[in-house]
């Protein structure tokens, strides 16, 4: 820019300097400013990569596992395991297999709906049973596959050297069992969609009522703005007490209900009330603040020209509510709720109280299934000593990812048809 | 109190308005004055005047038209406003009177006046000094010297009717006198006129302060029953 | 509310020494002004002089904000509007409003119409309704080709006119407008000014403008407001329109006409 002529006394006014332009100065003190925001978001931007880094680096690489009975001794005909017809190994887990084990197996799923390849899967997890007895991480793996290969070669000579994806779709698909190499977390992703069912149900409908009643018919009295105060502050207790509330309410006192005693649909490995329901409505009550608040805003954010125009044609405080109000906050709500909902779904600590099982293998098929959920198989795992343990809890902590992301996802496009009807 | 632009520019318009008055009263009393000494250039000097004077006017007018359109005057500032659109048009018309006495002058010619003009400077001595009065009292606003103002007026018309009867003696007596006479008679007519006019001027300033649009009857029937018996 | 008597007075809706409260402060004191059927009543003066709240006691719209009451009476076809049998939902229903910011439902422009008649149970065509308030509300012309879309997308004149059509569709006997042109370009403000001298052959209009050029142009009688010593709005004087804007005769509405109120 060229610099404007100077006016004739730029500084004095009545002989008094006046004014202190300096421009110059003013843009430099706002360029650093630019500068330390603009660091702000890097530094969270290397926080964030840092952290999916990390997360990729266990889910992923070398590792040496080693069979139980060796694979090349179960050959029939001359055929390797990978080839052998769905009957040959079924004859296989037959003769290895206690008959009480295969018995059982059988009555899980008859080998006759088994598919192929799941039963060269149960071959593998019963009679090859491998074990994994070294992980490396992926950069390690990517770098100093070489070493790898030598330590491997020395230490564990009789072990098969594989690279690894821990995050498979057998792993999403698979049932929990104890082997980290034969885990998976099916059981894990159906509990977490099971109890946010529930959260959904309780939480959702009870949440935006009240926040209905609070904005538009509640007049402004202490006590009501006692409850509106109070409400805020809920939202910031600590998430473990209500576990230790959901504890006392759904799992001790509500037992006969949450149990499914009342119902007569008792589950038959659950004798009290740790169960789905329990779960879903203890989270319900967690986020039920956040929802609140967040309807409340989204209420309160509806014109109140709306709300007169409405008024304004005789219309009732419900004809308004229904018909304006509620459709004009539904994106805002929409949006509190998939936040209250993302938080319900990370919970890890209230579950934990609450009953949540650690080892269960059956997948939850009624709201009074005991139940385990993603971030509670996380917590689980991390916390066992073997690095296998590591690498499929990263693998977890993605699919928890997916999972959030996804119902987001599904939420934001709700969201937006809302918008996008006015 | 808001508005002291315009304010100012009511000030100003109502000195404009004074101006142009003292020009009409200045032509007037010129042209009676010129036809008394019978000095034609005097004469030829008033149309020059009264080109002035129109001019002026349309000066006025044009400011009006601005004042108006800018500022949207409500009520009081209306009535003022439309008011002297209708005052400063009499005055250009009592310019215009003044304009046809000097034009008569010069019509006139060589020939003599029929009499001494006496009665005739009296009418426009009584016709100006109403006029300057009347504008005083527009400018300030004063409804009580507006209403006094018309009574003047019938002062004029008995000189008026005086002139008249005297120059109806003169035909008589020699219908040949009946041109000059006549001359005369258009002179005291033009006079008379100036002087009604003037009374409009009074009763727009009264319109201005109280409203009312009302014909002020200075001449009272029983004046002129006294006339004419 | 009964049916209105078959005798009836020239006067839709009267004031009887009204007064508005805000909490304890009185924001409307001793109003007594009769408002004339099929006429276009205009209340000016300085802001914050209670004419809005005053608009607003006509169809009971004080009531949305808490703490307000009101003292006195205002009389629809003679009986009182605030007699505790009477429901606030009815008196709206027969006394529209059009607010000062065009209000338009987030809807479409046919539901923006036709959902107030619906909500009131309207039994007809409801295209043959929709078309007819628009066209009572000279907007057919302008929308007739895309009554799906959302009434949001008009420009703001053309709003403000689907709020005035809004109101027609519950057929109101009177209409109160709360500065309908404020937010809108003087081309917009004729049209609605306009359409209002349209209107008034079949409503009642009582329309709150600060544009006092507005309040002579369109009314036929204005209110004048002003604070009283008490701090409370009240109508200082109330005649014929033209008079109130060529000879007033309270040397408070002068001032204020005349632009030297201060």
């Amino acid at each position: 820019m060229t610099p404007l002529t100077p006016s004739p006394s730029p500084t004095k006014r009545g002989g008094q300097p006046a004014y202190n332009v300096n421009i110059e100065r003013r843009n430099r003190t706002g360029n650093v400013w630019r500068w330390v925001f603009r660091a702000s978001t890097i530094v969270g931007i290397i926080a964030l990569t840092a952290l999916i880094l990390n997360i990729m680096n266990s889910a992923f690489g070398y590792a040496a596992l080693e069979a139980k009975v060796d694979p090349a001794t179960l050959t029939v005909d001359g055929l390797p395991l990978e080839q052998q017809s769905k009957e040959q190994l079924v004859e296989l887990l037959r003769s290895k297999l206690s008959k009480g084990a295969f018995n059982k197996l059988d009555n899980e799923t008859s080998f006759e709906e088994r598919s192929r390849a799941n039963v060269l899967q149960v071959v593998n997890e019963r009679i090859v049973r491998y074990e994994v007895v070294q992980v490396w991480t992926l950069w390690t793996s990517l770098t100093k596959a070489d070493e790898i290969r030598a330590i491997a070669a020395t230490e564990f000579p009789t072990a098969e050297l594989k690279f690894i994806s821990w995050l498979t779709t057998d792993f999403v698909t698979r049932p929990q069992s104890s082997e980290a190499i034969t885990t998976g977390v099916r059981t894990a992703i159906l509990g977490s969609l099971w109890t946010i069912l529930f959260t959904i149900l309780f939480a959702f409908p009870i949440g935006v009522g009240a926040a209905i009643y609070l904005e538009e018919y509640a007049t402004d009295n202490w006590l009501n703005r006692a409850i509106r105060t109070n409400i805020n502050n809920l939202a910031g207790v600590p998430s473990i007490v209500y576990g230790i509330l959901g504890l006392a309410i759904f799992v001790r006192t509500l037992e006969p209900l949450t149990s499914g005693e009342l119902f007569g649909m008792v589950d038959s490995t659950t004798a009290n009330g740790r169960t789905v329901l329990a779960a879903g409505l203890t989270l319900g009550l967690l986020v039920l603040p956040i929802i609140i608040i967040n309807a409340q805003e989204a209420i309160r954010a509806v014109p109140q020209s709306l709300r007169k125009a409405s008024y304004g044609l005789g219309a009732t405080k419900w004809q308004t509510i229904w018909s304006h109000v509620l459709p004009n906050a539904m994106p805002g709500i929409l949006t509190g709720t998939i936040l209250a909902i993302s938080r319900a779904i990370g919970e890890t600590a209230p579950l934990v109280v609450v009953g949540a099982s650690t080892a269960i293998s059956f997948d939850p098929e009624s709201p009074f299934s005991k139940f385990t959920t993603l971030p509670i198989q996380i917590y689980q795992w991390t916390a066992r000593p073997q690095a296998e343990f590591r690498s499929v809890a990263a693998a977890t902590i993605l699919v928890l990812l997916v999972m959030l992301l996804s119902l987001n996802a599904s939420a934001v496009i709700l969201r937006n048809r809302f918008s996008r009807k006015y | 109190m808001l508005r002291k632009t315009f304010e100012g520019e009511i000030q100003q318009l109502k000195d404009d308005v004074l101006l142009l008055g003292s020009m009409v009263e200045q032509a007037i009393l010129d042209s009676v004055e010129a036809l008394k000494k019978r000095d034609v250039k005097a004469s030829e000097r008033i149309f020059a005047e009264d080109a002035a004077i129109n001019k002026k006017r349309f000066d006025i007018e044009n400011k009006l038209m601005v004042l108006i359109a800018t500022q949207q005057p409500m009520a009081h500032d209306l009535r003022l406003l439309a008011s002297t659109m209708e005052i400063i048009s009499e005055l250009e018309r009592m310019g215009d009177y003044a304009k046809g006495i000097a034009n008569i002058n010069i019509r006139m010619g060589d020939a003599p006046l029929l009499k001494p003009l006496i009665d005739v400077p009296r009418m426009a001595q009584i016709g100006a000094d109403m006029l300057h009065r009347a504008l005083t009292a527009f400018v300030n606003e004063d409804v009580e010297m507006a209403k006094s103002i018309p009574i003047q007026d019938d002062e004029v018309d008995a000189l008026y009717n005086q002139v008249y009867h005297e120059l109806m003696m003169f035909i008589i007596q020699d219908p040949k006198t009946i041109e000059r006479a006549n001359w005369l008679l258009w002179v005291a007519h033009n006079l008379e006129r100036v002087a009604d006019r003037v009374t409009n001027i009074c009763e727009r300033t009264v319109f201005i302060v109280t409203g009312e649009m009302k014909e002020i009857k200075a001449t009272d029937d029983e004046f002129w029953k006294g006339q004419h018996s | 509310m009964t049916q209105p008597s078959t005798e009836r007075s020239p006067f839709v809706l009267e004031t009887k020494d009204l007064g508005i409260f805000y909490g304890d402060f009185r924001a409307v004191a001793s109003v007594n002004i009769p408002i004339e059927r099929h006429k276009i009543t205009a209340i000016i003066g300085p802001s914050g002089c209670g004419k809005s709240t005053l608009l607003r006691a006509f169809n009971r719209m004080n009531e949305l904000s808490t703490g307000t009451r009101i003292e006195g009476e205002v009389l629809f076809e003679g009986e009182n509007l605030y007699h505790p049998m009477v429901d606030p939902v009815e008196v709206r229903y027969r006394i529209g409003m059009v607010f000062q910011k065009p209000n338009p439902f987030p809807k479409s422009i046919y539901e923006n119409i036709a959902w107030g008649a619906r909500i009131h149970g309207y039994k007809g065509k409801m295209e043959e309704l929709v078309e007819s308030c628009l066209r009572q509300a000279a907007l057919w012309d302008e929308v007739k080709d895309k009554l799906t879309q959302s009434g949001l997308a008009l420009s703001g004149g053309q709003q403000q006119r689907l709020c005035i059509a809004r109101a027609l569709a519950v057929q109101p006997e009177v209409i109160l407008m709360d500065e309908p042109a404020s937010a809108l370009d003087p081309i917009a403000t004729l049209k609605i000014e306009e359409l209002m001298q349209e209107l008034k052959k079949n409503y009642t209009i009582v329309i709150v403008t600060h544009n006092m050029q507005q309040a002579a142009r369109a009314s036929d009688r204005t209110a004048m407001m002003m604070i009283n010593h008490e701090r409370s709005g009240t109508v200082i004087e109330f005649n014929e329109t033209q008079k109130i804007f060529t000879n007033p005769k309270d040397k408070r509405t002068e001032d204020y006409v005349t632009g030297r109120f201060g």
